[in-house]
């Protein structure tokens, strides 16, 4: 099992060395694919903090992407500003939104925190779709990426990868220290975790600030790859159920189990689409099934309790670490 | 006389009904002091209110004479009150180890290093006799063992007074024992205990003081076994049986 557990280590080094050096094999395709599969890896990881972790789940969390990528997108087309000082001012001003809201509704408790945060969204895309600084319901159109379209596949696909690797740092962090501690404390028992002495609402708000500037980052980066939004696109409730099917799957609280579980459904999507079209939304549902009833925590569960591959092959049941 | 905790007509009313009217105590600093009376007498109501969960209706609360009126329940701990739940609330998804260690980083207001926690937690669940099963998931041991471990999450977190909500209820008599024991020991150390029971056994015998709630009213206060003596406790508590077993022991006597 030890043994394992290093060698896990190895296929982690392994998997990084593979996705920075595998570009340079690559065309524009399986670039762009990877480069999508990347960007929900950091969605389904900055909703794993405030909804894997905290326990609230933050349906709506998509509105922090349409932020960012408006707030870029405003910034580079009216105010002329360079990319990454844009980039910075949508992330750390959705850190900032999202501690103002939050005072106010991290308050409300289960369906009712979700149902405020789809409020939010849908209040967003009114606000953006009525105002002539952002384009009003025709979008904006940001500059060109200098450079031509491929150097523009390499950039954002590095982009969302080290953004990727960032939340997921970022991730293990959390999951080591006291805010981890009190973060999973609040999710399973918020009244008991006052009486132990933990002050719910500056975690609770931190979690959400800090899921709240990876969505932007990655929305501002979108913004740019894309070089045209507008609000119907980006304040999009699916990806968010997406990032929440991806976050379930791989499992909810881990570090791993999100960008997992985003890997998993992007690639299956992905491969399956062409040849299913309207089937593949059926396959996507059995897989999740088959998930919940034989590995409830996630399939990163799995590895968590030191089965190793070839025991899975074999149906050998988890056994204690 | 060292008072500790004191209450001054505390009172509790959710709607219409009263859920503590007008109760006056106080606990001693080093003593464990018991709280009995019939089911909805109001027991774990006060323990709520200590803690900050519900705001008073009525009255005041003072701890080392800070008014705990309207503090937060996180503040209320960090003055130095720790609680262990009647219905066990220890945090599924963690491990037992986890558990306590949430305890020991929260429960007092200074910051600690987790490897520190990790060093104090050992020792305290290996003091409630749960060293072999510190790496269990919550799910994986028995509800004595979440009793114990409630114990110890609360003890992690460095009490100068700890709430006891039936600790021993649904345990058999050794482990009872067992935990009488552990109660007893920690007294010893310095922490004053308020302890809510039903099991007698127990509570008559660990207890130095002892208040009866019926109806959320306070009809007795003092030791135990002016306790067992009382009239009214005996009527509206202890019941007929433990009357009529006085009784007959009176008559034996005479």
């Amino acid at each position: 099992m030890g043994n394992w557990r290093k060698r896990k280590n190895y296929l982690f080094v392994g998997i990084f060395l593979l996705f920075l050096f595998v570009p340079l094999f690559l065309r524009g395709y399986w670039i762009r694919l990877l480069t999508n599969m990347f960007m929900f890896a950091v969605l389904a990881e900055s909703v794993n903090i405030i909804a894997g972790y905290c326990g609230y789940l933050a349906l709506g969390n998509m509105f922090f992407f349409g932020l960012g990528a408006y707030t870029v997108a405003v910034l580079m087309t009216k105010f002329s500003f360079p990319f990454y000082c844009s980039l910075l001012i949508a992330g750390f001003g959705a850190s900032f939104f999202a501690m103002v809201v939050g005072l106010p509704i991290l308050r409300l408790k289960g369906q009712y925190f979700l149902m405020a945060t789809v409020g939010l969204l849908e209040l967003l895309r009114e606000i953006t779709t009525n105002l002539s600084l952002t384009g009003g319901g025709q979008g904006i159109t940001l500059p060109i990426f200098p450079g031509g379209a491929s150097a523009a596949n390499y950039f954002f696909y590095y982009y969302m990868f080290f953004l990727m690797i960032l939340s997921i740092l970022c991730t293990f962090y959390i999951s080591k220290s006291h805010f981890g501690f009190a973060f999973r404390a609040i999710k399973f028992d918020e009244d008991a975790a006052s009486v132990i002495g933990i002050n719910p609402t500056p975690y609770k708000t931190l979690a959400w600030s800090i899921s709240a500037f990876f969505t932007a980052l990655t929305g501002g980066g979108y913004a740019y790859w894309m070089t045209y939004i507008d609000p119907g696109e980006v304040y999009q409730i699916m990806p968010s159920v997406k990032m929440y099917l991806m976050m379930v799957l791989g499992g909810a609280g881990t570090v791993l189990g999100p960008i997992a579980g985003a890997f998993f459904i992007e690639l299956i999507s992905e491969l399956v689409w062409g040849k299913f079209l309207e089937l593949h939304l059926l396959i996507l549902g059995l897989v999740l099934v088959l998930v919940v009833i034989f590995t409830p925590k996630g399939f990163i569960d799995l590895i968590h309790k030191g089965l190793s591959p070839s025991k899975l092959l074999l149906g050998i049941k988890a056994n204690k670490v | 006389m060292n008072i500790l905790l004191e209450g001054k007509r505390v009172t509790k009313n959710f709607g219409g009904l009263n859920a503590l009217r007008d109760v006056n105590f106080e606990i001693r600093r080093g003593e464990i002091f018991g709280l009995i009376g019939p089911n909805g007498s109001g027991k774990t109501t006060l323990l709520n209110i200590i803690n900050g969960i519900f705001p008073l209706t009525g009255g005041e609360i003072y701890f080392e004479g800070k008014r705990l009126n309207d503090l937060k329940p996180y503040q209320i701990t960090h003055l130095g009150i720790g609680r262990a739940f009647q219905i066990v609330r220890v945090f599924e998804g963690m491990t037992v180890k986890e558990n306590a260690l949430v305890g020991s980083l929260f429960g007092v207001k200074e910051r600690k290093s987790i490897s520190q926690a990790i060093k104090e937690v050992e020792e305290i669940l290996d003091f409630v006799g749960l060293g072999p099963k510190m790496n269990y998931q919550i799910s994986e041991i028995t509800i004595a063992d979440r009793k114990r471990l409630e114990l110890a999450r609360a003890l992690a977190m460095h009490p100068k007074l700890l709430l006891l909500d039936e600790v021993m209820a649904g345990l058999n008599p050794k482990e009872i024992e067992g935990l009488m024991e552990i109660i007893l020991t920690v007294n010893k150390k310095g922490v004053t205990i308020l302890i809510i029971e039903h099991v007698m056994k127990a509570v008559m015998g660990i207890s130095h003081r002892i208040m009866v709630l019926h109806q959320g009213k306070k009809i007795a206060i003092g030791s135990p076994k002016e306790i067992a003596e009382d009239e009214e406790v005996i009527k509206s508590y202890l019941g007929e049986r433990f009357a009529q077993r006085k009784i007959q022991k009176e008559e034996w006597n005479n």
